[in-house]
């Protein structure tokens, strides 16, 4: 019963994105000319770097180009689905999170059905990206490649999860977490950009085992592309590990939500 | 702070397998990005943000009766925000000249180099003043403002120097309004251009400096008229 409802809610959720995005189709096209910029640059700055060093600690731009699209295809994931989790701050200092705490459904499954203006624009940039960045870097296409990556998005997408969800439950203590926000994203993004291994042992350790940015793109393109030097002591296969990973981390943030939850008592509105 | 080291990490990785390129040595390209970063804090601030707010909630409309020049209203608030924010950046600064050991040029070319960061400002300004005069007619602007953001850090050279870009491209992205607000100050102070240049290379900013800001008059006067058409 509960399952049906939330599946109708889930339903409606989606036309109202969809016919929002169908009424401000202008805003709509610029924002997806943004996103097409934004990953454009990326990459383009990517590319003139490794046209003058042809490669960087063994990656060569071909290389580079799938560790981008990885960790893009997560990301395009995770704001599909999810981005609606990072406007609970906003929720929770306009009040209206209070409301959402009296109504019969789970908090965090309506503050992920908060309709917005969201289409799946950047996923499907994302997924042409991914195809076009396989086919360039000459990476095995096989029955392993096919059953494990559509699984490792999905762990990648958890992980950025993990990071949004957590970051909107610091909201219930401190009100206003955008600069918190924006400094972890502009981290995740030096980060997932560049093999870990040119950074030193230290920030490598954090980077796998405790912000695990290292399994959104890292350890699985390191895998795919027969990376033998990871720059830790691990054993390549480790990268298909992402998806346990992704569900380990989302869970762990979704405790330290309900426990946030339990404390919450409201701005005074 | 963490960025100038993560740059830092980058750009010694790249350097450490390769043959240094362009003649730019590993010390200056790092002094290159740590610079850049710190002028795009000041640089991409939108000092004439609050004009689009205006135009938005419709509070324009009683600027235009106060006794005052509301183009030069903004652009003062706008100098002051640069200000606060310049000032946050010298604590920044000085942990990047001790920690980092960055390049610092003769007093001859750093006076070169605040001249022209002076002159990519305006023309930073402007592109700013001409963007957000675009929301009388368009109200919403975000969007592009962000584009023209990211479009300026990799064209104006602030991400990766103009000089790795392809060689057939260099001459014509010298001469974008972009490379005036980053790259040609930047070039300046790691003494890509030499002394002999200098007066070319501010010359191009300064036209561009000019050329935008005539633009910014006539866009500000077809607004403005605009919004009387409207009756505010």
């Amino acid at each position: 019963m509960r399952a049906r409802v939330m599946a109708q809610v889930y339903r409606q959720y989606w036309r109202v994105n969809v016919l929002t995005t169908l009424e401000y189709r202008e805003n709509f096209l610029l924002w997806f000319a943004f996103t097409f910029v934004y990953h454009g640059t990326a990459i383009a700055a990517l590319a003139i770097v490794l046209h003058q060093f042809p490669a960087m600690n063994g990656w060569d731009f071909r290389d580079m180009a799938f560790l981008y699209a990885m960790w893009m295809m997560s990301h395009a994931l995770h704001n599909t689905f999810f981005s609606a989790v990072g406007d609970i701050p906003e929720h929770v200092r306009e009040g209206e999170f209070d409301r959402f705490l009296i109504r019969p459904l789970d908090p965090l499954f309506q503050a992920i059905t908060t309709p917005g203006q969201i289409f799946p624009d950047e996923l499907m940039l994302a997924l042409a990206t991914f195809i076009a960045a396989t086919i360039y870097s000459g990476v095995t296409v096989n029955l392993l490649f096919v059953v494990f990556v559509p699984l490792i998005w999905i762990g990648g997408a958890l992980i950025d999860l993990g990071f949004n969800l957590g970051i909107s439950t610091v909201a219930f203590w401190f009100i206003r977490v955008d600069t918190l926000r924006w400094i972890v994203l502009q981290l995740e993004q030096e980060f997932t950009r560049y093999p870990i291994s040119i950074y030193t042992r230290g920030v490598r350790l954090l980077l796998a085992f405790v912000f695990p940015f290292a399994f959104m793109n890292y350890f699985p393109a390191a895998y795919f592309l027969h990376k033998t030097n990871l720059g830790l002591n691990v054993p390549p296969a480790i990268g298909l590990l992402t998806p346990v990973i992704g569900i380990v981390f989302a869970s762990a943030a979704y405790l330290f939500w309900r426990f946030g939850l339990n404390k919450y008592q409201g701005v005074g509105h | 702070m963490v960025r100038v080291f993560l740059l830092r990490t980058v750009w010694t990785a790249l350097y450490a397998h390769n043959a240094a390129p362009a003649n730019l040595p590993l010390h200056a390209i790092i002094t290159y990005s740590t610079v850049a970063l710190l002028m795009g804090l000041v640089l991409d601030i939108d000092q004439t943000r609050l004009l689009h707010d205006k135009l938005h909630d419709g509070s324009i409309a009683t600027d235009f009766m106060k006794p005052i020049n509301v183009p030069l209203y903004f652009f003062s608030d706008g100098t002051g925000e640069v200000l606060f924010h310049a000032t946050l950046i010298v604590p920044s600064l000085i942990l990047a000249l001790v920690l980092v050991h960055l390049d610092v040029p003769d007093p001859g070319a750093l006076a070169v180099f605040f001249v022209s960061f002076l002159l990519g400002y305006l023309v930073g300004l402007c592109l700013n003043f001409i963007l957000n005069c675009t929301a009388f007619w368009t109200l919403e602007i975000s969007a592009v403002q962000l584009i023209v953001t990211w479009v300026t850090d990799l064209l104006g050279g602030q991400l990766v120097p103009l000089v790795f870009f392809p060689a057939a491209l260099q001459p014509v992205l010298a001469f974008l309004p972009f490379a005036a607000m980053f790259s040609t100050p930047l070039l300046i102070y790691v003494g890509r251009i030499p002394p002999s240049g200098w007066a070319a290379a501010l010359g191009v900013q300064f036209a561009w400096f000019v050329i935008l800001a005539a633009v910014s008059i006539v866009m500000w006067r077809a607004g403005a008229r605009r919004v009387v058409v409207q009756g505010g």
